[in-house]
């Protein structure tokens, strides 16, 4: 059996004396589709940030296809092809959407000067892949004139874009309309032909059954469940998230498992 | 990585039960202009609303009235007369305008340097003496070195200390003050005979309709432009200063983008202090020869549209509101008004420009 693409060991952060992240581990295979659960606080966007390599953990190993990941950090992660679609979006309102979807990341000539014209193109191409989304007039746009919707979707469209191997999404749909959260969860499915592997963190359970190949509940920082779909049903997904760990016992035991 | 998104896989969002007809309406990339007209209006459509155009109309409207009340009454205001006009538009507002652009790209960082003024002190006496001593190309590197040197210094305390800048940099402009009488002494530093041919031609020439101090600002504007809305690392100081986490999260590093917007600010105030020394011939050590120049540099990044919380601001809306300033400045001084009115009229254009550019900001598009 070939190694997972990622591998999370024994993280754990801690932010003074508040451990938001106990001992977390956890794989994720190549190809496979993640459902990352919990309640509001449960730590899945300190454990988003932390595989983006955007934030330190305070202990914890990171292991790529078996090889271990030494001293994590955007760069690094940036290397190896993963995106992240963060919650609070991580735009610049004051940029266009052009510049938001290529910053750091410019096509330039060889003096480091923008090829505005062909980014912009890009643009165009990628916002109309996000063709749900309706009323964005230019690529020049700047992205404090769009609704949250919108802004949703130029985040999505800049990690769809340049990402290569893993898609991390932190609760993607919270500002989408139905149609464009439908679209989205199709995109995930027609991304595992391709190769790439997705985290989905959501809030929707129904969402992340439809989706994923596996899910993990989180709370209070702790992993208390990380099962495959075959092997779970959404009554006892919201019995985790809302319950926690004696959420899943009391659900097993009323099943008589 | 490849930038190039295969052209036929088809869209990515598109509902399962969006039809053909509504997703050809929608395309985006069919409403790309591409003749040049095309795009240069699509570029002026979303250039309004942020600043420039404005005041380019108020700079305008200004000028119409200066030059009617100077054709009217070419004695009582003597606007178009050679003398003034060379002074303004030569030697205020080029210096004023590198002076704005320096303060308006750290502003855009999402930084201030309040020691500004007396930095402009301190680097012209480090000029003037390395002139008079080790002649004037040596001056001439001093003179930036020192700006950057001081900028950097300040900026590294802004950066790893996480202090404010407001607070740090107007600690450091006392220093800064002190230091030049540390250097000097408290008599003035004098060019003498270091202020040779060479050295008037470069950095204050008379060449009848212009100085050379205007073909400067034409040059480090240029210059300016293209670093600023062009090149990628412009783009990080739009980016570090709109959202400094989201910034951080695409691996951009905001101290170094940070540290690079001081020492630029730095060389173009090492740059100023040269023309500003070279024009007088001689700097008075403590810096209150110079300490207006810190609210007139950051007021024209201001009244030309740049944030004063980072994230926006123009090269031609700096230039366009420095030359605003020094033209009012001008006009108080033909009208006769007491010296305070400048200061007072200063302040209030600050204030009104930001207000201006608040409201501005929510009609952004
Ligand atoms: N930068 C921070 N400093 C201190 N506490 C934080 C920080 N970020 C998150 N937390 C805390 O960590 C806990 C988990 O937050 P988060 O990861 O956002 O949860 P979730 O995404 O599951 O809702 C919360 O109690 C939150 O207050
Ligand atoms: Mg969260």
């Amino acid at each position: 059996m070939s190694s997972p693409l990622l591998s999370v060991k024994g993280v754990t952060k801690k932010y003074g004396p508040n451990t938001v992240l106990n001992d977390v581990s956890f794989d994720i295979g190549k190809s496979e589709v993640v459902g990352l659960l919990g309640d509001n606080g449960a730590g899945k966007s300190t454990l988003v940030k932390i595989m983006s390599g955007v934030v330190d953990a305070t202990q914890g190993e990171f292991f790529w296809d078996g090889k271990k990941i030494e001293g994590i950090n955007r760069e690094k992660t940036e290397e190896l092809g993963v995106e992240t679609i963060f919650q609070d979006s991580a735009l610049v309102p004051q940029m266009s959407i052009t510049r938001n979807i290529f910053m750091g990341r410019e096509i330039t000539n060889k003096l480091g000067l923008m090829k505005i014209k062909a980014m912009d193109a890009i643009t165009a191409q990628v916002l109309d892949s996000v063709v749900t989304i309706e009323g964005i007039k230019s690529p020049k746009q700047l992205v404090a004139s769009l609704s949250g919707g919108q802004a949703q979707a130029v985040a999505i469209a800049r990690a769809v874009h340049f990402k290569r191997s893993l898609l991390i999404l932190d609760e993607p749909t919270s500002a989408l309309a139905v149609r464009a959260t439908e679209a989205l969860l199709d995109y995930l499915r027609q991304l595992k032909g391709e190769g790439v592997s997705s985290v989905l963190v959501t809030h929707n359970l129904h969402h992340a059954y439809q989706v994923c190949d596996r899910h993990i509940v989180m709370n209070h920082g702790r992993k208390i469940l990380d099962v495959r779909k075959e092997d779970t049903t959404v009554e006892e997904l919201t019995a985790a998230v809302v319950g926690g760990a004696e959420g899943i016992r009391r659900y097993r035991e009323s099943r008589g498992l | 990585m490849s930038n190039n998104q295969p052209a036929n896989k088809g869209p990515v969002l598109s509902a399962p039960q969006a039809t053909e007809a509504i997703t050809q309406v929608r395309r985006l990339s069919d409403k790309q202009p591409t003749t040049f007209i095309g795009r240069f209006k699509e570029n002026l459509q979303f250039v309004r609303g942020r600043g420039s155009l404005e005041i380019s109309i108020v700079l305008a409207v200004l000028l119409i009235g200066y030059i009617t009340a100077s054709l009217i009454s070419p004695a009582g205001f003597a606007f178009l007369n050679p003398n003034n006009l060379s002074g303004v538009i030569s030697q205020s507002i080029p210096v004023l305008a590198i002076l704005g652009l320096a303060a308006g790209i750290l502003m855009i960082a999402g930084e201030f340097d309040l020691s500004l003024g007396p930095a402009i002190t301190f680097n012209a006496i480090v000029f003037i003496k390395v002139s008079e001593s080790a002649g004037l190309w040596a001056g001439i590197l001093a003179g930036i070195a020192s700006g950057v040197f001081i900028a950097l210094v300040n900026g590294s305390i802004v950066v790893f200390t996480k202090i404010p800048s407001f607070i740090a940099t107007l600690g450091m402009s006392f220093f800064w003050a002190g230091a030049s009488i540390f250097v000097n002494g408290t008599t003035p530093a004098i060019l003498t005979t270091s202020r040779d041919a060479t050295m008037v031609f470069l950095f204050a020439q008379d060449f009848g309709s212009f100085r050379s101090q205007l073909v400067w600002l034409v040059i480090i504007g240029t210059i300016a432009y293209f670093f600023l809305h062009r090149h990628k690392l412009g783009n990080h100081m739009f980016a570090v200063g709109g959202n400094e986490s989201a910034a951080e999260a695409i691996s951009i590093n905001p101290k170094k983008i940070k540290l690079i917007a001081f020492a630029i600010f730095g060389g173009l105030v090492g740059f100023a202090s040269i023309l500003i020394a070279v024009r007088t011939s001689s700097m008075q050590p403590g810096g209150s020869a110079t300490q207006d120049f810190t609210l007139f540099a950051i007021a024209a990044a201001v009244v030309g549209g740049t944030s004063l919380n980072g994230g926006r601001g123009s090269v031609i809306g700096i230039i366009v509101g420095a030359a605003l300033i020094e033209l009012i400045r001008n006009g108080l001084l033909l009208g006769r008004a007491p010296g305070f009115y400048i200061t007072l009229f200063v302040g209030i254009t600050i204030v009104i420009a930001s207000i201006f550019n608040k409201l501005m900001e929510g009609k952004a598009r």
